[in-house]
Formats: structure tokens, C-alpha cells, sequence
């Protein structure tokens, strides 16, 4: 069954990066709902993402493994629901 | 092809109590970084984005051999076909533009089935990106689903970091191909050289991961009670360097093996634990009982579904061990009891030592049984035909003929499937094929690559009559560089496997797959390429053997049934039990 889905990812801030996290949800076919990336305030050489996807938990979960892999990719969480992905886009928010 | 040196001439003087570095391009400081990296090989093409290394290169001569191939798809499948023969990396050059979209394919199919490969290309000035400049295109964007890394580079000092970078993303972990781009400016900048730095390590990438002890204890458990082990051999074995601790982990188990089609070679065919190979052309006998083991054990290979049938159906009654160092891979097909995320040597040392020694003659016996029935009802009768040749057994002689021992480099097709069927592989990296992808054009400059990554070794191209003529061009190459390549084309004047599909599920509709072909013999000896053709059963031996015994590069057309089928065959949507060994009586 499809459900939101919170994807909470931390990653070197080079070029490119945002296409090959998108280009792997999009090749499964995962929708996008939201999706905000953001740059290291300390360091502009990290940052991450947030997106806010609806799909099942077993292809959230292999959207992870996949996402891991990707070479700039530091760390990957998935939590359930949308309310992580408000809380963490409003604490961007509120930094900027 | 001789062993070139490979040292870098120093980079900095002394001069009075001062060290000066020496100021170099962009286009010098990536030549170095090459050698330095252990490159003896670049496959390339020019162009003008990459001009200023071209020029480079033309100082560096006696330390980089650059081969010229016809079309940049020749160049990519060249540097693949050099690094699956050799475990090396793999090199090509390209220009911009189309230069570098003609690498997408061979980039596409390296990614697939993880062969390390790093491609090289120009790119226009800096200040002219995103600006529609002559022969500019987004390869890093076009690539990035066809790449393990990509970057692109717009600064010279930039430049070593990156092939560092490249090398070690390209042979580490799961091995892949990386593309590095750079733009012309970069290439001409001229810049103080500083000593090359090797890439020992990325923050944000662990290749390898820590065997777990735990997940070695629950497999051994596992393997332990099991009745109906069975080992399904991947290419991991062959990329780890595992060979022979698959063969010791096997022989004290007691446990039956068999391999993928790019794990052919992984595990030797004449040994008494092997019982074939899998997939939608494979033996009977594995198929059959992957539906009846008890315990699965895939070491370094992952569920492609030319494996695994209809996944619905398979081996639903097992106990799935899955070992790959992949962790993406572990449960995306099929869902494991134990995962086992290592490298295949590191896991199958540590199996070694937790699983006991055991016997599974009785449950080898029923793979050979049902083996025997495959043997009466396809082989034998392959291999002593009436009629037109037949592709079988042109490959039973090749592999007589070699023992088993040449590299065998097939294209896509039916030729490729018989001969991963019938080509008796007794060593790792002997088998070099297209299998994820299935490119079609892959096997001629694969076979170059090859010829130029195991130069002691004799190649031979296997490739239809479809396949060859994708990328016929690279006959160029051999002649002009006089590449000792075998080329041994099995004409039916087909596209085989997609007629073969036609006649069985498609009411023999053979919608344009006849193919009225050249005259081959003519075309290679055009290219000063000493050829033959053999259309007579009675002159097949001979004319294989001339082949093999010829010094230097040699063609062989061998015209075979032009509406031959490979069996067995798993019907697409099909349980892998359920293989057939002929044409179902009602299409």
C-alpha cells in the first residue's frame, strides 16, 4: 500500500548531486511531492535533501539502499509519514 | 602491445636553495595522472574539445599507447573488453558532443554488469557552457544514469584530483564505469605541477564493506542443515578473485554449483561439483531444481531476471542466502533469509571456516540426471547434425580445439547463448560478454580491448551476423594496429534470437529479422584481414583450426541453419521449472 514517505538525506554539496537523487526516484517511478535541498550553513561544501515522497515502504526502502550508493551520499533516512518533512523544511526555513 | 615504462619524469627542480615546480597544461598534468595510475592503454577518437590532450599525447607516445578506433562505441567497449580480461581499468577518450554521446551505450552496459572503466572526455570552454556552443552537450547530466560517478571538470588544478578520484570510484567495491569531463580551457591552462596523489578514500564512500560475523554464522547454520544446497555462482567470484575459494568452499561442502552467465568461467566446467549453467538458454538441470533445493546460496551475482524466470515462481521452497557486496542488491529480487553483505572472497574464507564438511552426491546426481536428458534430447543431436551447420557445433570444436582456454568474447544473440552453453570456460576472465545490457556491436572491439588486456592469450570474437555489422568498422582498427583477434562470425543471415522469439510466440511472423548480408570475406580482406568461409560440415575442423594457428588477425564465416532455435529455453513470464527442451507442440 502507498503511503508518504519522508526521505532525510545528507550529502556533499556537488553539482549533480540533486539529479542523481531524483533520477533514481523518478527510474522507480516514485512520486515527488515536495522536495527542498539545502546547503551546509557551516560548510557549503555539504548539505542535503528533503523530499516527501508516496510509495510503498518496500520500494521506499530500496529507493535507500539505492540512494546510499550514490557516491556523494553521506546518510539516508526514511521516516514515515509527512509531518518529519514539515518539521525539518520549516527548521531550513527558519535558518535561511 | 610490449610492456611500456610507466615512470613520470620529476616535476620539480632544485633551483639554488629553492624547489620550483614545474609548470605544465592541463592536457600533461592528465597524461601523468594516467601513468601514474598504471594506464599503458587508451582506446580514442579526436576531436576538437579534446584537442589540447590529443596534442599532449602526441609527446607521450612512449609511454601511453593510444589506439585510434573507428567510432567512440568501439573506443568504450575496447576499454571494457581490456579491463575484463585484465581486472585493470579500462581507459577511453572521447571528444564532445556526439564524440561523448557515442559512449553512452558502452557506459550504459559497463554499469550493468560492473566492469571498471574510467572514459575521458573534452568538453567546450567554460565560459561556453549551457550556451549551445558547437558540440557542446550535458554529458555529465546525460550520463549520470549510465555512470557509478561522473564529474566534470572546468579547472586544471582540478584535474589529477579527479582521475584520482576516478580510478578509485572505478575499481573499488562494486567495480563501474566513471566518466570525467574537461573543459578545453582546462586542458590548455598551464599551471605548477604537484606530485600525483593517489585516492585512498572519500568520506561519503565505503566500498567494502565489514564482514559481520553474525550473517556468516546464520548462513554456515543454514548451509550446515541443509539437504539440497545450491550454490548460483555470479560475477562477484571472478571480481573478487575468488575462484578458488568458491572451488574449496564447494569441495568441502559437498555443495553443487552453478554459474551466471557473466560468473561463466568463475568456477571450472570440469569440475565434479559443477552442474551448469543458468538462465533462459541454460542447462536443464539447474533450472529445474532451483525450484527443489532446500538451501540457495548466490554468491556475487544478483537475481537478474534472465535468472530467475517469473520471480513469483522462484524458488519459493528455499532458504535464500544472498552474499554480495552490493547491499542495494540484497532483497531487490528476491527476498533473502540471510543477507550476507561482503566481498565474495572475504564471505566465502569465512564460510569455509563456520560450515562443515559434507557429501550431496545423491542430490549432484539428480542435476546429472536430468542433465543426461538435455544431453540426449538437444546436445547430442547438435553436435552430430545432417543438414546445414549448426552453431553448436562449431563451438563444441572452438572449444575442443582451445581446451577451454581462450578468451571467448561474445556479442548478443543466439551465437552468444550457444556458446556460453557449449564453450567449456576452465578459467575466470576467459568468458567477456554483453549480459546485462545485451549490446549488440559489443564483441569486435571488446575483443580488441581483450587482445590488449591478456596479450599472451588467444581471443576470439563469437559474433552473429547482426551484432558484426554494428560495429564492422573497428576492422580498421585491427587492420591498422594488427590486433591478433579471431573473428569467427556464425552467419544465419538472421537476427536469430528475435526470429527465434518470432516463430515461437509471435505465429512466425518474421517481421524484419532476414538480413540480406554482404559478402564478408570480401569486407575483411578489404581491410587486409586474412578471411575465410566455411559453409561444408566436412570443412569446418580445418578451417577452425587454421583460424586458431594463424599469426595475426583472421576471419572466419561459418554459415549456419538460418531457422535454428537455442534450447532449453524459459519462456518469457515462465518458472524456470518449467524450461522447455523444444518448440511447445501448439505455437
Amino acid at each position: 500500500m502507498k503511503q508518504d514517505f519522508t526521505i532525510e538525506l545528507s550529502a556533499d554539496n556537488n553539482f549533480s548531486v540533486l539529479n542523481r537523487i531524483v533520477n533514481i526516484l523518478n527510474r522507480r517511478r516514485v512520486r515527488i511531492k515536495k522536495l527542498m535541498g539545502f546547503e551546509d550553513e557551516n560548510d557549503f561544501r555539504r548539505g542535503g535533501v528533503i523530499l516527501l515522497v508516496h510509495t510503498t515502504a518496500d520500494l521506499a526502502e530500496k529507493c535507500k539502499l539505492q540512494l546510499e550508493k550514490l557516491i556523494e551520499v553521506d546518510e539516508v533516512k526514511v521516516h514515515d509519514g509527512g509531518t518529519f518533512y514539515l518539521e525539518l523544511s520549516e527548521r531550513i526555513v527558519d535558518v535561511d | 602491445m610490449d610492456a611500456l615504462q610507466t615512470k613520470v619524469e620529476p616535476i620539480q627542480k632544485t633551483v639554488g636553495e629553492r624547489i620550483v615546480l614545474e609548470k605544465i597544461s592541463g592536457s600533461e598534468i592528465l597524461l601523468r595522472s594516467l601513468i601514474e595510475e598504471g594506464v599503458e592503454t587508451i582506446f580514442g577518437y579526436p576531436g576538437g574539445a579534446i584537442m589540447p590532450v590529443y596534442d599532449a599525447l602526441y609527446h607521450y607516445a612512449d609511454r601511453l599507447t593510444h589506439i585510434l578506433v573507428r567510432h567512440e562505441q568501439g573506443a568504450v567497449h575496447a576499454a571494457q573488453g581490456f579491463a575484463r580480461v585484465s581486472g585493470k581499468v579500462g581507459v577511453a577518450l572521447a571528444t564532445s558532443g556526439p564524440g561523448a554521446t557515442n559512449l553512452v551505450t558502452g557506459l550504459g552496459d559497463a554499469l550493468i554488469d560492473s566492469t571498471p572503466i574510467v572514459c575521458i572526455t573534452g568538453q567546450v570552454f567554460a565560459h561556453l557552457l549551457g550556451t549551445d556552443a558547437f558540440q557542446e552537450t550535458d554529458v555529465v547530466n546525460t550520463t549520470i544514469p549510465v555512470t557509478k560517478w561522473n564529474v566534470q571538470v572546468t579547472e586544471a588544478k582540478d584535474i589529477a584530483s579527479a582521475v584520482a578520484k576516478a580510478f578509485y570510484i572505478a575499481r573499488t567495491g562494486r567495480p563501474g564505469p566513471v566518466l570525467v569531463d574537461i573543459t578545453k580551457n582546462a586542458q590548455n591552462e598551464i599551471i605548477e605541477a604537484s606530485p600525483y596523489k593517489k585516492c585512498e578514500g572519500i568520506r561519503t564512500y565505503r566500498p567494502k564493506p565489514l564482514l559481520q560475523n553474525s550473517q556468516v554464522e546464520d548462513a554456515a547454520r543454514l548451509i550446515n542443515t541443509a539437504t539440497k544446497p545450491y550454490i548460483l555462482a555470479g560475477q562477484g567470484i571472478i571480481l573478487s578473485g575468488a575462484t578458488d575459494e568458491l572451488i574449496a568452499f564447494s569441495e568441502k561442502t559437498g555443495i553443487p554449483v552453478a554459474c551466471t552467465l557473466l560468473g561463466l568461467g568463475g568456477f571450472p566446467t570440469n569440475h565434479p561439483n559443477y552442474v551448469g549453467f543458468l538462465g533462459m538458454h541454460g542447462n536443464y538441470g539447474p533450472n529445474v531444481l532451483t525450484n527443489d533445493c532446500d538451501v540457495l546460496i548466490g554468491i556475487g551475482m544478483r537475481f537478474d531476471d534472465r535468472v530467475t524466470g517469473n520471480v513469483n515462481k522462484y524458488a519459493k521452497q528455499a532458504k535464500v542466502i544472498h552474499v554480495d557486496i552490493d547491499k542495494a542488491e540484497i532483497n531487490k529480487i528476491i527476498q533473502t533469509q540471510v543477507a550476507v553483505h561482503a566481498d565474495a572472497k572475504e564471505a566465502l574464507n569465512a564460510l569455509i571456516a563456520k560450515c562443515n564438511s559434507n557429501q550431496h552426491r545423491e542430490w549432484i546426481n539428480r542435476f546429472r540426471a536430468l542433465n543426461e536428458i538435455e544431453n540426449e534430447k538437444i546436445i547430442q543431436k547438435e553436435f552430430n547434425p545432417s543438414g546445414p551447420l549448426v552453431m553448436a557445433e562449431v563451438i563444441h570444436l572452438l572449444s575442443e580445439f582451445t581446451k577451454g582456454e581462450a578468451v571467448i568474447v561474445t556479442d548478443v544473440g543466439q551465437h552468444q547463448m550457444t556458446t556460453s552453453r557449449y564453450y567449456q570456460y576452465k578459467n575466470p576472465r576467459t568468458s567477456i560478454t554483453s549480459g546485462g545490457a545485451g549490446t549488440m556491436g559489443f564483441a569486435l572491439p571488446a575483443a580488441m580491448g581483450a587482445a590488449y588486456g591478456a596479450p599472451s592469450r588467444q581471443v576470439v570474437a563469437v559474433i552473429g551476423d547482426g551484432g558484426y555489422q554494428m560495429t564492422i568498422q573497428e576492422l580498421g582498427t585491427i587492420m591498422q594496429y594488427k590486433i591478433p583477434v579471431k573473428i569467427l562470425v556464425l552467419n544465419n543471415n538472421f537476427l536469430g534470437m528475435v526470429r527465434q522469439w518470432q516463430e515461437l510466440f509471435h505465429g512466425k511472423r518474421y517481421s524484419f529479422t532476414e538480413m540480406d548480408n554482404p559478402d564478408f570475406v570480401k569486407i575483411a580482406e578489404a581491410y587486409a584481414i586474412k578471411a575465410n568461409k566455411v559453409t561444408r560440415r566436412e570443412d569446418l575442423a580445418a578451417a577452425i583450426e587454421e583460424m586458431l594457428d594463424f599469426k595475426g588477425p583472421y576471419f572466419l564465416e561459418a554459415v549456419v541453419g538460418k531457422e535454428d532455435n537455442v534450447f532449453p529455453m524459459v519462456p518469457a513470464g515462465a518458472s524456470v521449472s518449467d524450461i522447455l527442451l523444444e518448440a511447445p507442440q501448439k505455437i
